[in-house]
């Protein structure tokens, strides 16, 4: 087998995450959806020939960390790589298969070299719809939510499978903009495959195995050396999320012996009648992506970084829901999967864990614009990030999800609303030695001339982000329609000239609040993080 | 008549004298005055003429670049500015794009916006992204905010950030003029003239750093417009864009934002000359000033392009952790290493390099200053690489035993390290830093920086090369004869020109070939003003109109080039084509069952090509040079492979074309000194430039 020195393996390394970023970048330009083009709601792989993962786009989602190679699986399970052909391209949206919900659609197509099949790309994007009830936590099974596609070939040798594809659109409600996003996922695969080849070209490659081996070797032995450096033990953590009636309790073990690290689930509650429910697929995503910020951030993702890990979920708990659950948002539920292990670990690693981020509010627009077209788009807006050790939070920074906001002027022009306001929420962020990140305040008047119905996705409505270390928490969300205060996870329909207003959470703080200093408590009432008068009542002090 | 090339640095000004047609160039070089730069330019510009022999005033023409605006603002030493917006968005600056550009990294750091938030205030106005009024302008509010930013925070300089003034800039307008009129002395940028982009955290950004910077240009280029006209200089004055073209001081004094790579831009474009004439289509320029250290690709010749960048990056270089300005760039990198920069122990107790800088007042600790912080060039001093005797060919003593003393101090003693440990951790550190920026670089672009050859310059580049070559496997290492000075050359190679990016979507089907004909013929009448203000005749001017396209509906675009050859008129009915063909070379697909629009209308033009950039130059020999030993003796020089070694020193100005220098070696000049290694080898080539192989199985 070929060996590679460490600046080889460097140089090839990090020309694989410039590929996947080359695919990213295709999709999200050639993409008709906001979520896709603007929000950054996807994430695209790289695999070699045995389905290792190689290299992940450097922008993508947490949410999306590591659920391509089971897809990957289930999908070559279905059509074994030697029945498949050059031009050949495979598509699903099954919830468990792929990311946790039937909106994601996962494009696989592979790649050949000559005859010989040397790798595959997949990417992943969140669709503007998929039929049913539309995006939302309304529905009490799977099948409401919208529809199934099973791993199927889109393209069979380069012919498109129309069939399947009308299939598809005569069961959404944006029929244009659903398949300008398919054929965006076609297109981001095809010059992925292209680039991987020109790669191989370059460098004389006939196959990655090689070079997949040794990236997925250093992966894994630079992670087992992280993961040892954290005392052996067993550590618990428990936190409530708010579900549609009543909290549910997310509980995990994380027990580190070696350089192996398990997290076990039990002890969260079952899964509920209501669209928030969490495959396991999810759940490991976001475990992994906990574990690995934790332990190795600067070593991009591939397998190896998932080699270390043991996950366990009781089955039919609200982390591990089976069919025919419903699964819509179950984002609002699974997000909350990184503080909890992060929570695991804060007395273990208090240096390395933020305090709880105020985590961001999903609100699908639909409807229809002032000149007649129909719409579906996710608007995202960010809380405060949690303070850590020796760092305020950041206002208005997005964790563990990681949306962009859509700029006020393309959203405008893109919607036809209004936006009246998009300002600090001051005193939001917890207070602490180093303060929780601020939310923001957001109201937006719907100018489009039609009913506009929002679905909302949000939590830190009734449980505040915590702080750490004797930081207080955050502050609390919440969503307004006309002034009245709305359950967050909602559908509420908007007749012209009404407004929404997003309060958004804060980042929990760190450190004793009292020890904060004058000059800081100063700037902070200067940015507009702090009020003069929390300034007192919080920090006891007098700064104005 | 002469042409001059000026190009103000951080921490040095450089000169490039072109004596009419013969192509023959005299440099100089000299410490830049941070209290008021011109002063270093104006007697920089007597000292060089009194050696050429001739008066300012047979100049014909002086070109100018400087990194002082994008120092301004690295370093935040900009003007006081204030931000007037539409009410409800005085946060925006702060809010950003609410989005972690490394989702691994829990602690990533975000740059502090220009204005800060007391420097904010709030108009009662609203313009529709249609460009419709929904709110008429509170014009007495504005003002009186205005006046209240004055009286309380002290502004000099305002930048007016409206939503959606790209479709409508009247509001904007409005504001200025009535602003203007109250207090003429304030400085006001508008984001529908600096950056006339939809999305606005964007387009306010380079609004803010404009009006940020227009104080110092503006107070910059009067003092130097004045001193030019006391030194009897009564030719055309110019400045470099970042673009790679250069404007009119009018223009310049309006849109200091435009400048903010200007000396670099000039050094990327006179290594794509420098390519044409070795032959070498693609290269990697590697320029390191006092203050940074700049990268750009040159791929077929050409300067890969832009249309925006991202200035001052604040964590690791990290994309995304910088701010992000909309205007069109020679597509540049850029570091926070430079000989200035400062070295000093982290949090993490390691070794950390600038963005620090130490500038050239009171610059490194050799420069005998009473500077206290240890800079690279204190390191490079300490190594040996640098010759304390011959700095700026021994105008400038070095003081060697301030350097070592200020290693000790601040480096050596707290992390228990030898000086030359330390020194040698300082010289490194930079190394890496480079490498990592520019592996990214490269690998965002799809290009194997390894194809490359690498052009050394700046102050300090020709110092780092070698080694940054040899890890970045790049095999080919050129020294143009110039190195220290080349930017300056650089600015005797670019054409007048002004470029106009605007958005306005337009539904192609909506357009018909006499409209669209309309819209270049206005930008074109535009950009011809500037020109023409910096003395391009009508005739000369050259257009370049493109197009960002795309399928309606989508987000992002792809740039369509008009045939240059072609009417506007009847380029219309080719559009569709133009853009199929792009968008296929990008997406491997084309034919999408939509319509197309048009996103933003590019227009750039240009004058005439100077002679230089088809001839080549070749330098001047100074009086002594032809004396000059080639081999000036030996120094002692650390290298970690070897230890302290006994390494010859060479004299370039005595070295002739084909000699041969096996490293390890110094080759030194007044502006620089070239440092290659054990394994490599360096022989000087026709034009007097310096090339090397880097040799050995590197690291």
């Amino acid at each position: 087998m070929r060996d590679f020195d460490s600046v080889e393996l460097g140089i090839m390394w990090d020309r694989l995450v410039s590929i996947v970023d080359e695919i990213v970048s295709a999709l999200v330009r050639s993409a008709f959806s906001t979520n896709t083009k603007y929000a950054g709601d996807l994430s695209c792989v790289l695999f070699d020939a045995q389905g290792n993962s190689l290299s992940q786009g450097t922008f993508s989602q947490p949410s999306f960390t590591g659920t391509a190679p089971p897809t990957l699986r289930h999908m070559l399970a279905r059509f074994p790589p030697e029945t498949l052909v050059p031009g050949d391209v495979l598509i699903t949206n099954d919830p468990w298969m792929g990311t946790g919900h039937l909106f994601d659609v996962n494009v696989m197509r592979p790649v050949f070299r000559g005859e010989r099949l040397v790798g595959y790309t997949i990417s992943v994007t969140h669709l503007p719809d998929i039929g049913g009830l539309g995006f939302g936590t309304g529905a009490s099974d799977v099948y409401q939510e919208g529809i199934q596609i099973p791993i199927n070939k889109l393209y069979r040798a380069g012919e498109l499978n129309e069939e399947l594809l009308e299939m598809v659109l005569a069961n959404v409600r944006l029929r244009d903009m659903v398949s300008g996003d398919i054929m965006a996922n076609v297109t981001c695969n095809e010059v992925g495959g292209r680039a991987l080849l020109e790669f191989m070209d370059e460098y004389g490659l006939d196959d990655l195995a090689p070079l997949a081996t040794a990236i997925i070797r250093q992966t894994e032995q630079t992670m087992r050396a992280a993961i040892a450096e954290i005392p052996d033990g067993v550590y618990r953590n428990e936190i409530e999320a708010e579900a549609i009636e009543g909290n549910v309790t997310l509980a995990v073990t994380v027990t580190v012996a070696g350089s192996d690290i398990t997290l076990d689930y039990a002890g969260t509650g079952p899964a509920v009648p209501y669209g928030i429910n969490v495959p396991l697929c999810y759940t490991r995503a976001y475990t992994n992506y906990a574990v690995k910020t934790l332990t190795i951030p600067e070593v991009p993702n591939n397998e190896g970084a998932g080699n270390p890990i043991t996950l366990r979920a009781p089955e039919n708990s609200i982390l591990n829901a089976q069919p025919p659950f419903p699964t819509g948002g179950r984002h609002v539920i699974g997000h909350f999967v990184a503080p909890l292990v992060f929570g695991a670990l804060a007395d273990v690693l208090p240096e390395r864990v933020p305090a709880e981020s105020g985590m961001m509010t999903q609100v699908n627009y639909f409807g229809t614009r002032p000149d007649g077209e129909a719409f579906s788009s996710i608007l995202f807006s960010a809380g405060g990030y949690g303070a850590l050790e020796g760092m305020d939070g950041w206002a208005t920074v997005s964790a563990p999800g990681n949306m962009i906001n859509v700029p006020v002027e393309v959203w405008e022009s893109e919607i036809g609303v209004t936006y009246l306001h998009k300002r600090l929420h001051p005193d939001s962020g917890g207070a602490g030695e180093y303060r929780g990140g601020t939310g923001q305040d957001m109201l937006i008047r719907n100018d489009t001339g039609n009913p506009l119905t929002l679905s909302c996705f949000a939590g830190r409505t009734e449980v505040a982000p915590k702080g750490h270390l004797g930081g207080h928490p955050g502050g609390r969300r919440e969503l307004q329609v006309n002034g009245e205060i709305v359950h967050p996870k909602g559908r509420y329909v908007l007749a012209p000239g009404d407004v929404m207003r997003t309060l958004e959470a804060g980042g929990g703080g760190v450190g004793d609040p009292r020890k904060r200093t004058a000059d800081a408590l100063r700037r902070d009432i200067a940015e507009g993080f702090l009020t003069p008068e929390a300034a007192r009542t919080l920090h006891g002090r007098d700064e104005g | 008549m002469y042409r001059l090339g000026v190009d103000v640095g951080g921490t040095f000004t450089d000169f490039a004298l072109l004596a009419g047609a013969s192509g023959e160039i005299r440099v100089h070089k000299r410490l830049t005055t941070p209290d008021d730069p011109s002063t270093a330019v104006l007697a920089g510009i007597e000292a060089l003429t009194r050696e050429q022999g001739c008066a300012p005033s047979e100049i014909g023409d002086l070109v100018h670049g400087t990194t002082l605006v994008t120092n301004a603002v690295i370093e935040r030493r900009g003007g006081r500015t204030g931000q007037l917006t539409t009410a409800g968005f005085r946060d925006l600056l702060t809010i950003g794009k609410e989005q972690r550009y490394d989702m691994w990294d829990l602690r990533l750091g975000f740059p502090e916006p220009i204005v800060p938030r007391p420097r904010r205030r709030e108009v009662a106005e609203r313009v529709l992204h249609t460009g419709e009024v929904e709110t008429p302008l509170d014009l007495d509010g504005a003002v009186s905010a205005v006046e209240d930013l004055v009286r309380e925070e002290g502004i000099d300089a305002l930048a007016i950030c409206l939503l959606h003034a790209y479709a409508n800039p009247a509001h904007e307008k409005a504001v200025a003029e009535a602003v203007a009129a109250r207090f003429p002395d304030l400085y006001l940028s508008l984001s529908s003239e600096v950056s006339p982009f939809m999305w606005e955290f964007e387009r306010f950004t380079t609004t803010t750093v404009n009006a940020y910077t227009q104080p110092l240009a503006d107070r910059y280029l009067a003092r130097l417009e004045d001193g030019l006209h006391a030194l009897g200089f009564t030719g055309a004055f110019r400045l470099m864009t970042s673009s790679g073209g250069a404007a009119a001081p009018a223009t310049a004094r309006r849109f200091p934002v435009r400048l903010i790579e200007s000396g670099p831009a000039a050094g990327a474009l006179m290594c794509a000359i420098l390519g044409q004439r070795l032959d070498q289509p693609d290269l990697l320029s590697f320029d390191m000033g006092g203050t940074t250290t700049k990268g750009a690709l040159i791929i077929d010749h050409r300067p890969m392009r832009q249309d925006s960048l991202e200035i001052a990056r604040v964590h690791g270089f990290k994309k995304g952790s910088g701010l992000p300005l909309k205007i069109p760039v020679i597509d540049m990198i850029e570091i926070g290493s430079g000989g200035g920069g400062i070295a000093r122990v982290d949090q993490r107790g390691l070794i950390r390099v600038g963005p620090e800088s130490a500038g050239a007042d009171p610059g490194p600790a050799c420069y005998g200053r009473d500077g206290a912080a240890a800079t690279l060039t204190d390191a490079n001093l300490a190594l040996g690489y640098l010759d304390p005797g011959f700095f700026l060919g021994g105008t400038m003593a070095l003081d060697a035993a301030a350097a070592d003393g200020a290693i000790q101090a601040t480096l050596a003693a707290p992390l228990a390290l030898t000086a030359t440990r330390a020194g040698w951790g300082v010289h490194e550190t930079v190394n890496e830093d480079v490498v990592r920026a520019f592996r990214v670089h490269a690998a965002e672009r799809g290009i194997d920086h390894r194809r490359c050859a690498m052009v050394a310059f700046g102050g300090s580049g020709p110092v780092h090369a070698a080694r940054i070559a040899r890890k970045l496997k790049i095999a080919r290492v050129v020294y143009p004869a110039g190195a220290g000075v080349m930017s300056a050359i650089g600015l005797l190679a670019c054409p007048i020109s002004y470029e106009i990016i605007r958005s306005d979507k337009r539904a192609l089907a909506d357009l018909d070939g006499a409209g669209f004909a309309a819209k270049f013929a206005d930008l074109a009448a535009e950009a011809a003003g500037y020109l023409q203000a910096a003395g391009v005749a009508a005739a000369d001017v050259q257009l370049d109109r493109r197009l960002d396209m795309r399928y309606r509906g989508q987000g992002y675009e792809v740039e369509v080039v008009l045939p240059p050859e072609v009417d506007p008129a009847d380029a219309l009915a080719r559009l569709e084509a133009l853009f199929e063909d792009a968008y296929e070379a990008v997406f491997a697909m084309r034919g999408l069952p939509r319509g197309l629009e048009i996103v933003n209308w590019k227009l750039a033009a240009s004058g005439p090509m100077p002679a230089i950039a088809e001839t080549g130059y070749r330098l001047v020999a100074r009086a002594g040079d032809e004396n000059a030993t080639a081999r000036k003796g030996t120094r002692q020089v650390y290298f970690p492979e070897t230890g302290p070694l006994d390494c010859p020193v060479f004299d370039r100005y005595a070295l002739a074309a084909g000699d041969e220098v096996a490293g390890p070696a110094l080759v030194e000049e007044r502006e620089s000194t070239c440092l290659i290694g054990p394994g490599d080898r360096l022989w000087v080539d026709a034009m007097g430039n310096l090339v090397a192989e880097i040799g050995g199985e590197g690291e």
